[in-house]
């Protein structure tokens, strides 16, 4: 089984049954077997805050602080961003938090009241109760000395779905309260004839969390120099920009952060920018939907293919999944059938089948890795495997980057 | 306990070749593939170095009088295309467009930013190729609006070097008219979502680092490895362009020197009772903010109209008062309709905000002069 199966099966649980949940970002940016931790209802969800190196994309390790999830006790060891929290809106949940560093750390769910740990000192512990909030994209985070704490990686995603899915119920949305604009959107998809195909599923859910480094911070703080918190924003010079933890060639071949599909299967994406540049995100190949800004459900919700993305800005964007609008030729006629020619073609050894496009932030400088070279940055992939009708294009097992490796086959993007 | 290490992940051998392309894209020819009847053809080359000649006060790190720029060129036009920004393309919704773009220096793309075709004819390395001689990029473009097109290659310097023009897809009915679902608005025609503007003007702002138009075109490109793609000696840990410090501002190829500029590209004229289109594209790479002394409606986004189907249902157009300031980051585009009511000269501020701290370098201006 591939991750994004596991992702599906621990989102369809979610969706379809009120629980919660912690999904890991893959260890190694491929693809990595691993359970998503369900810790029984009323247990706590425990996370621990240590250090750790996370290898830049050039390889170049660099120190941080992280969250690391010991559900159960078991070590998960920390991650880069910290595990994405699934929660159902209205249960309570509790978070059982140990700061296994030399200074003062703490964490809160930006935004949301009550979620406040305080500070906990070195080998300290804590212990946060709250109501899950409405529906939506929240940021979890270190909120001291802000935003050094939280730029040397004390961040995460809490994922918030509408309780009680209701088959029989109107369209599922992902919020609480949507507006009629958002309600609209998503009852006209599968339905209205400018979305044929599928309606929204839940698990078809993206989380990005944008994140720059600025390793000369991050090393004044390893070698316990003094880094003033007011001055971090003003001489921040990022050399890494980083999608879910990884970065280019890396970031645009993960499970979970590139967007794959057959036309007709939308997808919402989950945007949250942890670090401290504006991003200006672009994808291609589709104008995508900004539905919720800020934990606001948009009123006003125009088709975009470029968005600002400010630090701590939570967007969700649904992604309809149509066929590439621009395609000329009879709409009716299948994309296997009017692109037969181009789905054929194999340039640089790697096949242009199934369709791929990039999405990549516009501030170019994010696209840089130690300080050189495009595209290194923040910058992922959306491939269409198929078209409407679900008939995959040819080649559509290579999904992302390529084909499942199995250890000792030959190279089969040499085909 | 000793410190542990998140490993980057390596390439599964499966996969190299598809992170090779990624790192280093092929180059490759042809084209059009699985051909439709073209109803237009565009003829654009890469590239033509260019120098934009800085005013008497503006004063640049690299002391430069003149600053070399990159243009993207029509060679069929030799009176209007050799200009900066390149020369805009105008094609009506639904044509058939071929654009036969050749590469006579370095290997290039061109993205046509916001259409949305199949992926060889997109313009982006790592999903297709880049271009060493010649390929004819195949589009139909099915949604009025205002989009733009660029270099794709090593683009956070190709673009910031001026590799781009405007790209206006204009309604059936040609220029003159665009869409919108703007009731109450002078000459809409709610049937077709159609509405008629007087005046148009193209504001394009974009900033510069003049140390960056001293680098090649492959200034800090990683190398390329068959057996690594990513190796770590890949990468040039010496390049800066994670580092923008922009000292030149423009509007649509005007450089500011902080007075208002009153350039014809730029300033707009129009009388009483005329309606406006504003076309505003934020080409750089700083926050922009701009605040116009009439009130603007924003009736398109990204090319896309608002309140008109198929994708416009959702939204619909909104104003934006006079004098309350407004920001885009890179690559966005507003359609904005303007109606001035009085006679006068009226203002209209654009400044250009650090991306992190948040902090302007420079305050541009234009006027509105309303006769």
């Amino acid at each position: 089984m591939r991750r994004r199966e596991f992702l599906q099966v621990g989102l369809q649980g979610l969706g379809l049954v009120a629980a919660h949940s912690l999904v890991l970002p893959p260890l190694a940016g491929c693809t990595v077997m691993e359970p998503p931790l369900e810790p029984a209802l009323g247990t706590a969800l425990e996370l621990h805050i240590t250090e750790a190196l996370v290898e830049m994309i050039d390889k170049t390790p660099v120190y941080h602080w992280l969250f690391a999830p010991r559900p159960g006790g078991i070590d998960f060891g920390p991650r880069f961003p910290g595990p994405v929290i699934f929660a159902t809106a209205g249960e309570a949940i509790r978070i059982a938090l140990t700061n296994d560093l030399d200074e003062d750390h703490a964490f809160e769910v930006a935004g949301v009241a009550g979620t406040a740990s305080g500070p906990i000192p070195p080998g300290g512990t804590a212990t946060v109760d709250f109501v899950v909030p409405v529906a939506g994209t929240y940021i979890y985070l270190d909120p001291l000395n802000a935003p050094l704490n939280r730029v040397l990686g004390l961040h995460g995603v809490l994922v918030v779905l509408p309780g009680g899915f209701d088959p029989a119920g109107p369209v599922n949305t992902p919020y609480t309260n949507p507006t009629p604009a958002v309600q609209r959107l998503f009852d006209d998809l599968g339905t209205a004839p400018q979305f044929p195909g599928d309606p929204w599923l839940a698990e078809r859910t993206t989380v990005w969390l944008f994140h720059q480094i600025d390793p000369e911070v991050n090393a004044r703080v390893q070698a316990g120099l003094p880094v003033d918190p007011a001055r971090v924003r003003e001489n921040f010079l990022p050399r890494y920009f980083t999608l879910n933890g990884r970065s280019g060639a890396l970031a645009a071949h993960s499970d979970d952060t590139v967007l794959q599909g057959f036309v007709g299967e939308p997808r919402l994406v989950r945007i949250v920018n942890t670090g401290l540049v504006t991003h200006s995100p672009h994808i291609h190949a589709n104008h995508v939907f900004p539905t919720s800004i800020d934990g606001v459900v948009q009123e006003n919700v125009p088709s975009i293919d470029t968005w600002t993305v400010a630090p701590l800005d939570r967007i969700d964007w649904l992604v309809p999944f149509v066929r590439p609008p621009d395609i000329p030729g009879d709409p009716l006629v299948p994309l296997r059938q009017l692109l037969a020619r181009e789905l054929s073609l194999v340039v640089g050894g790697v096949p242009q089948s199934p369709l791929r496009y990039p999405m990549h932030g516009h501030n170019e400088p994010s696209q840089t890795a130690a300080g050189g070279n495009y595209p290194q940055g923040l910058v992922t992939d959306l491939v269409f495997l198929g078209d409407v009708d679900k008939v995959p294009f040819p080649n559509s097992h290579l999904g992302i980057g390529g084909p499942p490796h199995v250890p000792g086959s030959d190279d089969h993007d040499a085909h | 306990m000793a410190i542990r290490t998140i490993p980057r992940g390596e390439v599964p051998p499966g996969e190299k070749a598809h992170l090779l392309k990624f790192v280093c894209p092929p180059t490759f020819d042809g084209g059009p593939f699985d051909p439709q009847p073209r109803t237009v053809l565009v003829e654009r080359k890469l590239m033509r170095n260019e120098k934009l000649q800085l005013p008497s006060r503006v004063r640049v790190k690299t002391g430069r009088r003149e600053l070399p720029i990159w243009i993207i060129e029509d060679p069929d036009d030799s009176r209007n295309g050799r200009v900066f920004p390149s020369k805009t393309i105008r094609v009506r919704q639904d044509s058939v467009v071929h654009a036969r773009v050749s590469a006579s220096t370095n290997t290039h793309t061109i993205h046509w930013h916001g259409i949305e075709p199949s992926p060889i004819n997109d313009g982006v390395g790592h999903t297709s190729f880049e271009l060493t001689s010649r390929f004819v990029y195949q589009f139909s473009p099915h949604t009025t609006g205002t989009y733009f097109y660029h270099c794709h290659k090593n683009t956070v310097l190709h673009f910031e070097m001026g590799l781009y023009g405007l790209l206006i897809v204009d309604p059936p009915e040609g220029p003159g008219f665009t869409r919108a679902n703007v009731p109450g608005v002078p000459g809409f025609d709610p049937a077709r979502m159609l509405v008629r503007y007087d005046v148009e003007a193209f504001w394009v702002p974009d900033e510069m680092d003049s140390v960056w138009h001293e680098l090649g075109h492959d200034a800090f490109m990683q190398a390329c490895d068959d057996d690594d793609p990513l190796a770590p000696d890949t990468f040039t840990r010496d390049g800066f362009l994670n580092d923008f410090r922009p000292d030149v501002f423009l509007i649509t190829g005007v450089v500011s020197d902080g007075s208002s500029i009153v350039d014809p590209r730029v300033q707009v004229r129009a009388r009483v009772g005329q309606t406006i289109l504003v076309r505003l594209l934020n080409a750089g790479y700083t926050i922009q903010e701009y605040t116009l002394p009439v009130d603007a409606t924003v009736i398109g986004i990204d090319g896309h109209p608002l309140g008109v189907p198929p994708f416009g249902i959702y939204s619909q157009p909104y104003t934006i008062p006079a004098g309350t300031p407004f920001r885009l980051t890179s690559a966005r585009r507003f359609d904005l309709l303007l109606r001035p009511t009085a006679r006068g000269t009226f203002p209209a501020q654009f400044r250009y905000i650090d991306w992190i701290r948040g902090t302007a370098y420079h305050t541009a201006s234009t006027s509105i002069v309303v006769q």
